[in-house]
């Protein structure tokens, strides 16, 4: 009986059939969506930090603004996404507060990108132009996921994620356009950041999970396949505003058709995720413990409120 | 391995009912829109849950009013897709099940109506 349970999820799976919160599905559907979505709930409050520092130190008004405007869409983002997340994680006995805890503890990771430092007003830039970029690739590659309650969600997000594109490439094309020191800063942010970038795809292999994650189509696109879109797209812009990419190996194989590259250290950046030891990270989490310790009264408060009233 | 301080907190809060209750969001666009459902949020109060669905659905959005139900007081049709299933063709109930009348118009020289030039019409000062 269990396998012919299987089979029929399969079945409507393979007929390109949406599944919702309380429909039958497997246990392992559920873990790795769940493992899915709750990392990437955690990482758009996490992108949030290094961007949210330069909101007061953004050059204009304007900027400051929509640099303003982003840090919010991230944390809606996040809001939306563990939404999802705790409607999967409810049958497992596991709630909202407990997914956010994890944060704390170190028990979810967040992507590699999050981890780093943005020291200067173009780092700003490249997270809003290179890492939204990168980020934007996956999700629209995730748009037609069969859990239709994630879908539905990535297709606000991707639609909020057109005026991050937009601007980020606006920050650039500033610097571009500017002096020899802003074009100076500019490269020098793109040193700093891609490599961060490369991993951020994941490696070429193909895992076990993310083999399995394509059986379930919750993603039908591998690593390297996003990984060479990105390329694809973003190297001739970088190259058009007179950046160089600080990768003596990249070229378009024309034979192969595959963009070539140094890759990134997998080791030590599975080393940054897994334990939190990027430059920011245990600043990052002691930023999101204080925010939670801080407003540890106003959770007690708004729940004694509930108490009282229902007297 | 002995937990930190940090760690008993959040086990303490864990612990608490602090659980909050899902609500339904619904938006309406406009006067002449109908309530759209849009997603849901986690609030501790119907109020509550009506300034998280603002933050969290009208940051660019226009609207005119905001519903917030909670979850359990949704009544949905069962997931069986024989609920929603057809006896038979209803074209007759469409417009497309009488793509005919166009051709049949041009033989008297005149020519087929449709409700949008109706509309344009009478708006028409
Ligand atoms: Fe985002
Ligand atoms: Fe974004």
């Amino acid at each position: 009986m269990p396998e012919a349970r299987m089979e029929a999820f399969m079945a409507r799976i393979q007929r390109g059939e949406k599944v919702e919160a309380h429909d039958w599905m497997p246990e392992d559907y559920r873990l790795l969506l769940l493992r899915l979505i709750h990392m990437h709930a955690v990482s758009e409050i996490m992108g949030a930090y290094p961007e949210k520092e330069w909101v007061p130190k953004a050059p204009t008004l304007r900027r400051k603004m929509s640099l303003m405007a982003k840090v919010q869409d991230e944390i809606g983002h996040g809001q939306l996404l563990l939404r999802v997340a705790e409607d999967l994680a409810a049958p497992l006995g596991r709630n909202r507060i407990e997914l956010m805890d994890d944060v704390i503890t170190g028990r979810i990771k967040f992507h590699n990108v999050f981890h780093m430092e943005a020291p200067t007003w173009a780092d700003a830039g490249i997270i809003g132009w290179l890492v939204d970029g990168a980020a934007i690739i996956t999700q629209t590659a995730l748009l037609d996921c069969s859990y239709a309650p994630y879908a539905r969600v990535l297709k606000r997000i991707c639609a909020e994620e057109s005026f991050h594109m937009q601007h980020g490439e606006s920050i650039i094309l500033s610097l571009a356009e500017g002096e020899s020191w802003q074009r100076e800063m500019l490269q020098d942010a793109l040193n700093r950041w891609w490599e961060a970038i490369m991993f951020f795809f994941g490696p070429p292999i193909v895992t076990d999970a993310a083999r399995r994650m394509m059986e379930y189509r919750i993603r039908s696109r591998t690593n390297e396949e996003l990984r060479q879109k990105f390329l694809t797209r973003y190297v001739p812009r970088i190259r058009s505003i007179g950046l160089e990419i600080p990768d003596s190996a990249i070229r378009f194989d024309e034979d192969a058709g595959l963009w070539r590259y140094t890759e990134p250290d997998w080791e030590r950046w599975s080393r940054v995720v897994r334990d939190n030891t990027g430059p920011k990270s245990q600043e990052r989490v002691a930023l999101r413990r204080m925010a939670h310790q801080d407003q540890a009264w106003v959770r007690e408060a708004l729940v004694r409120a509930r108490t009282a009233a229902a007297i | 391995m002995a937990m930190t301080q940090v760690e008993k907190d959040l086990v303490q809060e864990q612990a608490a009912d602090t659980s909050y209750d899902v609500y339904e969001i619904f938006v309406q666009a406009s006067d002449l829109d109908p309530h759209v459902h849009v997603g849901s949020v986690l609030a501790p109060s119907p109020e509550w849950a009506l300034q998280l669905a603002r933050e969290n659905f009208l940051r660019r959005a226009e609207a005119v009013n905001v519903w917030a139900v909670r979850r359990e007081d949704v009544h949905a049709t069962p997931a069986d897709p024989d609920w929603f299933a057809r006896e038979f063709d209803r074209k007759y109930r469409d417009v497309s099940g009488y793509a005919d009348n166009a051709r049949r118009w041009k033989r008297f020289k005149a020519q087929a109506m449709n409700i949008d030039d109706v509309i344009a019409d009478v708006r028409k000062e």
